[in-house]
């Protein structure tokens, strides 16, 4: 077996125990980035030629390598959100997450690829190209966090980080086979993250086992004052427990979904689970969520458009990315920036996000969104009365050939209702293996009340128990 | 046909930079004079990723400044995003409480052309960031028609208050007197020092005009004004050009102008204006303040200079227009209570602040703070005049030899050669014996009886007059010489 | 059609971005088909209810007012290739 093959608590006991080396697992990794990258192309920026060394010898992440997306600010190295628009940007600071990383000695390998300015759910949609499904290459590995999960599932490392704004952890993490956590909307904090939807967006990561996502959530769940989102009496306890179980627990079906039709591995995984789930003594229940399965994405993509719009208004060439010299004015300056840096759905989401904040328009969308935002929280707070957990699919579907695309983007849109109605609501939402259906994993996801993230990956804990573990995707190599 | 008339709607639009050691949203110096863009940071620069942080000293001095206008608290107050296009906005957006404000709902008094008080409504204070400084200018130095303009990122993020009054204003002399006193109550609260021309206070107006027969022009907003001076001429000449406009028939457009300084006019702003809607700052949580702390910041609040004023006319039956110059800067109204503290009769304290203290800070361009006699020595000075032990022409001597010297009371008697309370008694007789020993002819001549008019004992007492340098009582003189020579 | 492309390309134009022909023509069937899609909200009465929050009442924490200056503030200025001697410099604001 090679290094890269194990999971990172293996990779903190092996060396804990003296059984191989931080260099040792490096130069694994490394091989096996090499052997696979040009299949899946995940990576935007490499740096293991010139690999930063984690500042803490004693962290307990000390020798582990891993990767960021490429919307996590990390100093001195290029950080592009995938677009042409930020250009070589060097940030001169770290995003809290990996900074915490960083303090608990994790060694970076790259920044990975993802859907620009995470506006998308195929990681196609990148100025660098797409990545590859390490299942099968021919697929797309799911977006926006792409890099991320595809890096997870060809082991390239043990762990990575992405971020969720309407499912950019889970359903990359389910159409590559690995777990993804989108945690409660603030508590892992936002500094250095660069925005997308900021009231939805939320930094999570990717791992091969549920205790793997444990030990992250462990290090990145800090309180942060830099985030004002980030606030909380104390840091959550996120110890993992090998006898948990979910006897009593009571896990709900959203009624208005069955009415919604899923390809076939996915109803079956469904069935699976709900069985699954029985036989370890939870009880099956069922909750109504009428206003999220009719206005979820709408309500979504309007709040997530709106503050997109002004979170991207700060890219015109001035103080950092790409530039043009010499325009004859600043307004031509802007414009020959923002028009060229930018791809062409970012384009699109910035012309909605301004039409629906416009004076005449801005009463009946973005202020009618915000309003319906707080009919989904409420309808959730009313589910999650009458259930502990709310078992439901990540997609409809599995991971689509690379390059198809849907003529028309709403109905693309549609097929997020699945995991989009979680950040509306702040919820922490795990998305979980539940085996293969041929060569492609079949993820589904798990939500809890906010602020059960522990109890939530606890209940992962029983789910992988009887599912059992991923495994190493092949990469596309034979 | 009655001629027209044409009443001025006025309200103003202040910015004042709050006092605080840190940016708005970040811990970056506010020093004013630190070298461009070394004041600079992920968050005020806008870096992608950065977030926010509210600096607590702001949202204290933003109530403290609404408190002194007399407005009140809100306990919850939101920040928004308020989006344009210019690269002295690092973000694209700035983040403002715009309607949802931390404080609400005051007013403060003018006088109207009739000279009566009258109450100008204060809609909000409310939060926000400033933008970054833009000079423009030609490599060569010129301003018209440079090619380039250049940014420096220290002033981007700096705490500002916009304090927006209802358009209670009807003349360009109301909108100064608001603005003055606005002024000043800031500075009382301790909330800023409105320095205009460091730029930390800036004035907007939205100016239209009321016509006798039934029409209403259009509001027009003018900007760039930075002098009270400014204020006056632009509101004047705004007045004008649209009364010119509705004089004949024609319409006010609702628009923004800039004020011209330079050539006395305003102009209309060629940017189109933006009337987006704001969306919510997704990045900071509502603004909560409670009770707690606005009795906190009510008992910071210092007695603002009306109410201090008023106190000065009636306990202590101070003239009102002296009690309104010495209520100006409240450190000269502190100067001048410290008098009093220290024993000084008020209304004899406060003319000497008036007129001495005030002349002295005057020639020396200082401020009362710089000024090195002590209130308490003043107070020992304004005494001793009152008991007679100085005349006024001796105080004012000693008063100017204290500020000149830095010396203490009593060395600037003794310096000068003064006798307190004046020369009499023995030192009086002394001085009258040897003047008489030193005249013995003229002593001869009155105890002769030849002296019938007087004439001689006049010489005599005009010259012990003389030898006490005019420091004894002259009845006392003439009474004691009359008697010695008998 | 709620919009149509002189409106989308205006609301491009204030967004600083020109559009080519196409990007033009995709943005007007996006945003028509987006603003369809919103409708669905005109089904809800929402007149009582507030403006989504969370649920916790957040609250604003505050920051001390205490300096604490950014070290690498050259980084920042490196990053632009606008810097002018110690200013950022761009082309002259005609707007005024």
């Amino acid at each position: 077996m090679e290094l890269y093959e194990l999971n990172l608590w293996m990779l903190i006991e092996g060396l804990k125990a003296g059984k191989f080396t931080p260099s040792e697992i490096f130069t694994s990794c490394k091989k096996r980035i090499d052997q696979c990258e040009e299949n899946i192309h995940a990576f935007i920026t490499r740096t293991d030629d010139n690999p930063q060394p984690g500042s803490n010898p004693d962290g307990i992440f000390s020798g582990i390598p891993t990767v960021l997306k490429d919307n996590l600010c990390t100093t001195g190295i290029r950080t592009t959100a995938a677009s042409k628009i930020l250009g070589n940007w060097k940030p001169p600071y770290d995003a809290t997450a990996w900074k915490y990383l960083k303090d608990a000695g994790a060694v970076l390998m790259g920044k990975v690829n993802m859907d620009e300015f995470a506006m998308g759910n195929t990681c196609g949609n990148s100025a660098f190209g797409p990545t590859h499904n390490p299942n099968d290459i021919s697929r797309v590995p799911g977006g926006s966090s792409g890099g991320s999960a595809a890096a997870v599932s060809a082991g390239y490392v043990p762990f990575s980080l992405g971020s969720d704004t309407g499912g950019s952890i889970r359903q990359p993490a389910s159409f590559c086979g690995v777990y993804g956590l989108k945690p409660t909307y603030g508590m892992v904090s936002r500094y250095g993250l660069i925005s997308y939807g900021s009231s939805l967006d939320q930094i999570g990561p990717f791992a091969r086992t549920i205790r793997d996502l444990q030990l992250v959530m462990s290090v990145i769940a800090r309180h942060d004052p830099m985030d004002s989102s980030c606030f909380r009496e104390k840091n959550p306890d996120f110890t993992h427990h090998e006898d948990v179980s979910l006897k009593g627990k009571r896990v709900a079906l959203v009624k208005e979904f069955q009415d919604f039709t899923l390809d076939a591995p996915i109803s079956k995984a469904m069935n699976r689970t709900c069985s699954v789930l029985e036989a370890e003594g939870a009880v099956l229940t069922e909750v109504s969520l009428p206003v999220v399965a009719r206005y979820a994405v709408a309500c979504y993509y309007a709040l997530a458009m709106s503050e997109a719009h002004t979170n991207l208004e700060r890219y015109d060439g001035v103080r950092l990315g790409y530039t043009v010299k010499d325009a004859a004015g600043v307004k031509e300056m802007f414009e020959a920036v923002r028009s060229y840096g930018f791809g062409s759905e970012v384009k699109s989401r910035i012309i909605a996000g301004t039409c629906l904040t416009e004076p005449s328009r801005c009463d009946e969308y973005y202020v009618a969104a915000t309003k319906v935002r707080t009919l989904i929280a409420q309808e959730f707070a009313r589910a999650f009365g009458e259930a502990d957990f709310i078992l439901q699919p990540v997609t409809p579907s599995l991971p689509g050939k690379i390059g198809e695309v849907d003529e028309d983007e709403m109905k693309g849109y549609e097929t997020d209702l699945y995991t989009l109605p979680v950040n509306l609501a702040g919820l922490p939402g795990l998305s979980f293996f539940t085996g293969y259906s041929g060569e492609l994993p079949v993820g589904l996801q798990l939500i809890g009340p906010r602020w059960s993230d522990p109890a939530l990956l606890d209940a992962g804990t029983v789910l992988e128990r009887q599912l059992g573990s991923p495994r190493i995707a092949n990469g596309g190599v034979k | 046909m009655p001629e027209l008339t044409f009443t001025p709607v006025i309200g103003i639009e202040i910015h004042i930079r709050l006092k605080t050691d840190t940016k708005i949203f970040c811990s970056c110096s506010t020093n004013p004079n630190d070298p461009p863009n070394t004041n600079i940071c992920p968050v005020c620069m806008g870096l992608p990723g950065s977030l926010p942080r509210l600096n607590h000293t702001v949202v204290e001095k933003g109530m403290l400044a609404g408190m002194a206008l007399n407005c009140t608290v809100q306990p919850r107050s939101l920040f928004f995003r308020k989006s344009y296009f210019y690269p002295d906005l690092p973000k694209g957006y700035q983040i403002s409480q715009c309607d949802l404000p931390v404080v609400a709902d005051g007013y403060i008094e003018v006088h109207d052309a009739e000279g009566r008080l009258k109450k100008i409504r204060v809609n909000h204070l409310h939060l926000e960031e400033d933008a970054a400084a833009m000079h423009h200018s030609a490599s060569d130095g010129r301003l018209e028609g440079a090619s380039t303009s250049y940014v420096d990122y220290n002033r981007a993020g700096m705490p500002l208050g916009e304090i927006v009054s209802e358009p209670d204003i009807s003349s360009a002399q109301e909108a100064v007197e608001y603005a003055m006193n606005l002024q000043r109550r800031v500075r009382y609260a301790g909330a800023s020092d409105a320095d205009l021309d460091k730029g930390m206070m800036r004035f907007d107006a939205n100016v239209s005009l009321k016509c006798s027969d039934g029409r209403w022009g259009r509001k027009v907003e003018v900007k760039n004004m930075n002098s009270f001076r400014a204020l006056e001429r632009a509101i004047e000449y705004e007045i004008k050009r649209q009364k010119k406009i509705l004089l004949s028939g024609g319409e006010v457009l609702q628009e923004t102008r800039h004020w011209n300084d330079a050539k006395g006019v305003t102009t209309a702003s060629r940017v189109k204006e933006f009337y987006r809607k704001f969306i919510v700052e997704p990045d900071l949580p509502p603004l909560v303040v409670g009770q707690e702390w606005i009795d906190k910041v009510t008992a910071m609040m210092p007695e603002m200079p009306d109410v201090k004023a008023n106190r000065y006319v009636k306990d202590m039956n101070i003239p009102r227009e002296v009690a309104e110059v010495l209520t100006d800067d409240k450190n000269l109204a502190a100067y001048f209570e410290a008098c009093v503290s220290a024993g000084a009769n008020p209304v004899r304290a406060a003319n000497w602040v008036r007129t001495e203290v005030l002349r002295v800070l005057n020639e020396r361009g200082q401020k009362i703070a710089d000024f090195t006699v002590r209130p308490e020595v003043l107070a020992g000075l304004v005494g001793r005049v009152d008991d007679g032990k100085l005349s006024t022409t001796q105080g004012k001597e000693v008063f100017d030899y204290m500020c000149a010297n830095g010396a203490g009371l009593d060395d600037a008697v003794r310096a000068l050669g003064i006798t307190e309370g004046g020369i009499a008694g023995n030192a009086l007789a002394d001085i009258i014996a040897s003047v008489i020993t030193a005249n013995p002819d003229v002593l001869e001549e009155i105890r002769s009886g030849k002296d019938k008019k007087g004439k001689k004992l006049k010489f005599l007492q005009g010259l012990v007059m003389k030898e006490t340098k005019g420091q004894a009582k002259p009845q006392e003189v003439a009474e004691a010489v009359a008697e010695a020579v008998k | 059609m709620k919009l149509n492309s002189e409106e989308v390309n205006e609301i491009a134009l204030e967004s600083r971005l020109v559009l080519t022909e196409q990007e033009l023509a995709g943005a007007v069937r996006y945003i028509n088909n987006f603003l369809n899609m919103l409708d669905r909200f005109k089904e809800l009465d929402l007149k009582d209810v507030e403006p989504f929050s969370f649920a916790e009442a957040l609250e604003c924490p505050l920051r001390d007012d205490e300096v604490i200056p950014f070290t690498n503030t050259q980084a920042i200025l490196d990053e632009s290739e606008h810097v002018d001697g110690s200013y950022f410099k761009v082309p002259r604001i005609m707007e005024e």
